[in-house]
């Protein structure tokens, strides 16, 4: 499609839509003319020289306590810019996660001085920004503002209070921020991504949770403050419109008398340290690196609209490493920002599966770690994830073009330019330098060091950085749809798809507890919703037929109940047979194309169980147990969960309508081909046979057909079937001795003896 | 675990409404004209960084789609990126990474708003693609087919699989009756899957000309050569048929519309819409501070009573969106754990009523303008904002002059003000009431 197509005569189309407008024809005309003749449309115009980009200079100064303070002055605007930053390695939060949050959190809310109100307050009436996290602050301010500021954030900074109220009130509010991670695909990709990419125990994998949350106490937040908030720590940031020589008379106004503590051994050899107060914490002191084999993890959300995918591995790449830059220009390549970059141009260019999908390489002085996301639909998730894959190998495998280095060193040249733009770039520039012992001239550099890499760099990053075969391949979407395909994603030997909760625990579907009913109250509120024990009962046999579809193919099925359990099946496809099943109360048996094949074991207890037009009604005899697991939901509904256990040990999950009664769903674990697949039956449309409810629309998902949706036809009712009707035809049993197996040990004599 | 997340919605709209001007000390200086086929032109000057902004705005949002054709707009945007007679499918975005740039668009109900950033000495390469848009835009069916995956993902991400995600959308839906600002400009996907290529052709040929445009050149330049340059690539573009701006009688709400929504969070939340003056209206800027007044620092009313308080809330806050034929304020809160909505919306109207029946303290007031003060200057710090900030006084304001006196719009009024707009805008009897609730919570 072309709109307003060039490709006859332009001047045509423009006379024909000026020749509308009247008078102005013969000026508009003539100009458009005359510049058309002159303009060469079909080539990108050449650029003018090159501007010079340059890093504006910035001083620094240590006052005696060790404080080290960081001056851009940049006079364009009247305002200033304030970070306070205390570096230390990062430590894990055990039994407490959260505590360093909460800390971040509550660095501002009061100190010996003032309450949060009243900073609050200061802030807001001086049109001023602050906000405080672990590792120190930022605040912006107008210029003319800065003395009550300064003087407000040394307070925060050397002698904040914890109050004992403001913790509770910010450690509920981050109860319910946990709680509400459990409806945020994005945030649980996140929080379950690292969990799995560095380990729970790793100070970037801790999961907080509402019970960690509740271990926290006003003495770790002091003692984390005592430890690391040190002068000797910490470094103060000053940006825009002031000059050196004032920042240093308000550093030694506000911070000259903060006395430094006695400098503390950072860790042991384990990296282990006792915090009075806070209580053991490891430090990170070796970086972990990518390892163990491929997994797929899944963190189930039913019928979510998407899936969002995040494939990672942590990694050591430094920021000082020599590596660094053709590291990072690999990952613009790959999908680090550039529309361009390979990730967005086949996700969403291509196949137009995603908004977007990104990578991202992040370079860290104590453990660096690699991730993709995209939100893709769900059909295509496990396609996407495959190519997301290719697309890392490919980086690994092969050079990139020519174009592709081209452009991602302009971008990267372009982006160092325009982040100038903002003068805090220049302090971060310098804070960087200090914390990552860059050498001095790595920003200066930066330009020259770009132009410099070549495709051979590129690929060696790519090898030393991406291990796609060590990846964890994270998937927040809907289960039911997914679980099968995201099996066969499974590569040999690699473990099956780990199923996590919001809090990358093991799933456990979670129940509210009911208290007023039993197990055998469920089932005779269903017995009598769908018709009552009468009703049912005077069902001798039955018939259904229903129509299915199995991938693609059309399958006629029709099923036969007999008294007492007795059981048979047929399925035709176009006429021919595709399988048969016959139950005769003692032995089952299987034909289909794949021969005849007793059924024996579970499947036999299950053809016992299942072989009733309402199982419900014979549970008594049928089943060993039946738990009422508690109340959840089904689309938002409440429903009952009972779980059936049969005498063979299998179970099942059946859900049961808190409002109307009926099941909705069944959930059970089936073994094919060596192979268990979670299968979710979903029953709908109950309509009524004989006073007694059935439903007339089956949705079966999760097996190794994918989604199967069964239609009832039609339901007859006792049609007089005789038992013959359900003669499986297996050979007479050959009577074999049951042999218990035993220990070769001659002293108990011989195999086989009773 | 971070802070609760807001709906990126939310946050669009909230950086709509902080675009301010500034004070004389930073006015920013500008250059202005309107070519022969009637493309308005703005030039800004700031050497102080070797880059260049050029963008481009067009008056079409949502608010001008067919009803059968809703999100068309945004849609087209998409496809906007695509190519035009020049420029193949992909290289548009190519040139602008090329050249070390970036570039990017967005949709609102009023307009749709094209932009590079690019190194000071690829002005004329951003000039050359912008004008190929304008000129001569290509799509083909792979560019079509493809993008509109692309829109239902986009759609799926930011509405859709997220919590809470759909606020907007519901509160727009029950805010008008007849107007365009009904629907979302996301739009439905049903219409887009309808739209052909007679749509496409059609659209093009109504929006996308010289005089229904601003372009806006800003940053490292010499204005007198940007000047040329401009014309050069713009000047032979037709001019097209007068845009009328759609004129929709949708007289506001007369009672209080009341919903509850089921979506798949933890937390409830409470939603309150008012309808508001058109953006610019001398009453806009007086909703707009009573807005800051309730949410704007740790200290707002919103934040201090409903959070640190009373702690009925995990997150709260209050915006304007700034439609150019009148908009709406959007109030909201996320419920605390064991918090009712009831009991969170009770909360909320007390605050607007204590505004209504007590005012606002002086020293309240002086707050207000002590931040809006510094946001101003804030606001200046970037080229890029500079740029759309110009393009929307001009489009949408009607003069691009109030860049730097916008400001005096707020600065002249005073705490009995807004007690007034409050009063006149936030009435109990004409707003929208939404209460979210977990999926699985059933109405009493």
């Amino acid at each position: 499609m072309t709109m307003r197509a060039m490709k006859h005569s332009s001047f045509s189309i423009f006379g024909d839509r000026q020749a509308l407008r009247s008078g102005l024809v013969s000026l508009t005309i003539a100009l458009p003319l005359f510049m058309h003749a002159q303009l060469d449309r079909t080539k990108p115009p050449a650029p003018a020289a090159p501007p010079q980009v340059q890093v504006a200079a910035h001083s620094t100064f240590t006052l005696s306590n060790g404080l080290r303070v960081i001056v851009v002055e940049n006079r364009k605007l009247p305002k200033v810019d304030v970070q306070m930053r205390f570096d230390h390695a990062p430590l894990s939060q055990g039994d407490k996660a959260g505590v360093i949050d909460l800390f971040g959190e509550l660095l501002e809310a009061g100190t010996t001085k003032r309450s949060k109100a009243q900073i609050d307050e200061l802030v807001d009436n001086h049109g001023a920004t602050l906000h405080t996290s672990p590792e120190g602050l930022y605040a912006g301010m107008l210029k003319k503002h800065m003395g009550p500021m300064m003087e407000l954030i040394a307070e925060v900074v050397t002698s904040p209070a914890f109050p004992a109220d403001e913790l509770e009130k910010a450690r509920t509010r981050m109860i319910s921020g946990v709680q509400q991670r459990k409806d945020d695909p994005a945030a649980i990709s996140e929080t379950v991504g690292r969990a799995m990419t560095f380990g729970r125990s790793h100070p970037y994998g801790e999961v907080t949770t509402e019970a960690s949350l509740r271990k926290v106490n006003r003495e770790q937040l002091m003692a984390y403050h005592a430890k690391f908030f040190r002068p000797e720590n910490g470094y103060l940031v000053f940006v825009g419109d002031i000059n050196e020589k004032e920042a240093q008379a308000i550093a030694k106004e506000r911070f000259g008398k903060w006395k430094p503590a006695k400098k503390y051994n950072l860790v042991d050899d384990n990296g282990i340290e006792d915090i009075p107060g806070y209580g053991p914490a490891h430090f990170l002191t070796t970086p972990k690196t990518a390892s163990g084999a491929r997994r797929v993890v899944l963190v189930d959300r039913p019928n979510a609209a998407q899936s969002v995918i995040r494939v990672s591995f942590p990694l050591n790449l430094q920021p000082k490493d020599v590596r660094h830059m053709a590291a990072q220009v690999m990952n613009t390549i790959l999908g680090g920002g550039v529309f361009n970059a390979r990730l967005m141009q086949n996700l969403r260019e291509d196949k137009g599966w995603t908004y977007g999908s990104y990578s991202t390489l992040e370079s860290d002085r104590f453990n660096g770690h690699f991730h993709t996301t995209a939100n893709v639909r769900t059909d295509v998730t496990d396609s996407a994830i495959a190519e997301t894959l290719k697309e890392i190998e490919r980086m690994r495998m092969g050079r990139v073009t020519a174009e592709e280095l081209d452009l991602a060193k302009k971008y990267m040249a372009g982006s160092f330019a325009r982040s100038l733009e903002d003068p805090r770039t220049v302090a971060r520039f310098a804070l960087n330098t200090y914390l990552n012992e860059l050498p001095k001239d790595h920003y200066a550099t930066y330009l020259k060091r770009l132009e410099a890499i070549t495709a051979e760099d590129v690929q060696a990053a790519a090898e030393a950085f991406l291990y796609p075969d060590n990846a964890v391949i994270m998937v927040v979407g809907d289960k039911r749809k997914l679980f099968a395909k995201l099996e066969a994603l499974s590569w040999a030997n690699n473990p099956k798809v780990i199923e996590l909760d919001h809090n990358a625990e093991r799933y456990i579907e979670e129940f509210e507890r009911v208290s007023n009913m039993q197990s055998q109250d469920v089932i005779e509120r269903h017995l009598t919703a769908i018709g009552g024990r009468e009703a049912i009962g005077r069902i001798i046999d039955m018939r259904m037929d229903i129509n299915a579809e199995m991938m693609g193919i059309p399958v006629e099925i029709t099923q036969w109940y007999g008294r007492d359990g007795l059981f048979r099946s047929v399925a035709k496809s176009n006429g021919a047979t595709l399988q048969e099943e016959a139950f005769d109360g003692e032995r089952a048996v299987r034909r289909s194309a794949m021969g005849e094949q007793e059924l024996e074991d579970r499947d036999l207890g299950e053809m016992q169980f299942n072989g009733y037009p309402v199982p419900e009604l014979h549970y008594a005899r049928t089943a060993e147990r039946v738990v009422l697991a508690g109340r959840t939901r089904i689309d938002g509904k409440p429903v009952l969960k009972l779980v059936v256990m049969m005498p063979d040990g299998g179970s099942v999950g059946d859900y049961y309508d808190e409002a109307t009664w009926l099941k909705l769903r069944r959930v059970e674990q089936k073994q094919m081909d060596d192979r268990s697949f979670t299968i979710t039956t979903d029953y709908s449309d109950h309509q009524a046979t004989g006073g007694v409810q059935f439903p007339r629309t089956i949705v079966q998902s999760g097996g190794p057909n994918g989604d199967v949706r069964l239609t009832v036809k039609s339901i007859a009712l006792n049609t007089n079937l005789k038992p013959e009707f359900f003669a499986t035809n297996l050979p007479e049993r050959k009577e074999v001795p049951y042999v218990e197996p035993v220990e070769e040990n001659p002293l108990q004599g011989e195999p086989g003896d009773e | 675990m971070r802070t609760l997340s807001i709906p990126i919605a939310f946050m669009l709209a909230a950086t709509a409404t902080a675009q301010r001007s500034n004070d004389q000390r930073n006015a920013i200086a500008y250059t202005e004209f309107t070519l022969d086929n009637g493309l308005h032109v703005i030039l800004h000057q700031d050497r102080s960084t070797p880059i260049v902004c050029v963008s481009v705005m067009y008056h079409v949002g949502s608010k001008n789609e067919d009803p059968t054709r809703r999100g068309f707009a945004h849609f087209f945007e998409h496809l906007l990126f695509e190519g035009s007679a020049n420029i193949g499918r992909g290289e548009f975005s190519k040139h602008v990474e090329k050249a070390g740039g970036v570039l990017n668009a967005n949709t609102t109900a009023d307009r749709t708003y094209y932009y590079e950033v690019l190194p000071s000495n690829q002005l004329e390469l951003g000039l050359w693609l912008e004008s190929e848009r304008m000129l001569h835009a290509k799509v083909d069916q792979k560019g079509v087919d493809t993008q509109r995956e692309v829109v239902k993902e986009e759609r799926r991400q930011r509405y859709e699989n997220q919590p809470y995600g759909t606020i907007l959308l519901e509160v727009l839906d029950r805010a008008y009756d007849k107007h365009p600002y009904k629907w979302p400009t996301i739009g439905f996907m049903e219409d887009l899957n309808a739209a052909s290529e007679a749509d496409y052709q059609a659209f093009y040929k109504k929006f996308y000309v010289p005089n229904n445009a601003v372009l806006v050149v800003a940053g490292d330049i010499d204005p007198e050569n940007a000047k040329a340059l401009v014309r050069k690539y713009f000047a032979e573009i037709p001019r097209g048929a007068q845009v009328v701006q759609p004129d929709v009688k949708d007289p506001g709400l007369t009672s209080e519309v009341r919903a509850v929504i089921h979506d798949r969070i933890q937390l409830p939340a409470v939603v309150l819409g008012y309808r508001i003056p058109a953006t610019g209206a001398p009453d806009y800027y007086a909703v707009d501070l009573v807005n800051r007044l309730l949410s704007n620092g740790n200290s707002s009313r919103l934040n201090k009573s409903l959070k640190d308080e009373q702690q009925k809330a995990v997150g709260t806050g209050a915006f304007s969106l700034p439609f150019e034929q009148g908009g709406l304020a959007i109030l909201y809160a996320i419920a605390n754990m064991g918090v009712e909505a009831q009991a969170l919306e009770e909360a909320m109207t007390n605050e607007v009523r204590r505004i209504q029946q007590d005012g606002v303290p002086k020293a309240e007031f002086d707050k207000l303008m002590a931040q809006l003060e510094t946001e101003l200057v804030n606001d200046r710090s970037r080229i890029a904002g500079i740029a759309s900030d110009l393009a929307r006084c001009h489009m949408l304001l009607g003069d691009t002059k109030l860049v730097n006196t916008e400001i005096d719009r707020y600065l002249a009024l005073t705490p009995d003000d807004l007690k007034r707009a409050a009063q006149n805008y936030f009435t109990p009897q004409a707003r929208v009431v939404l209460h979210y609730l977990p999926a699985g919570q059933k109405q009493q």
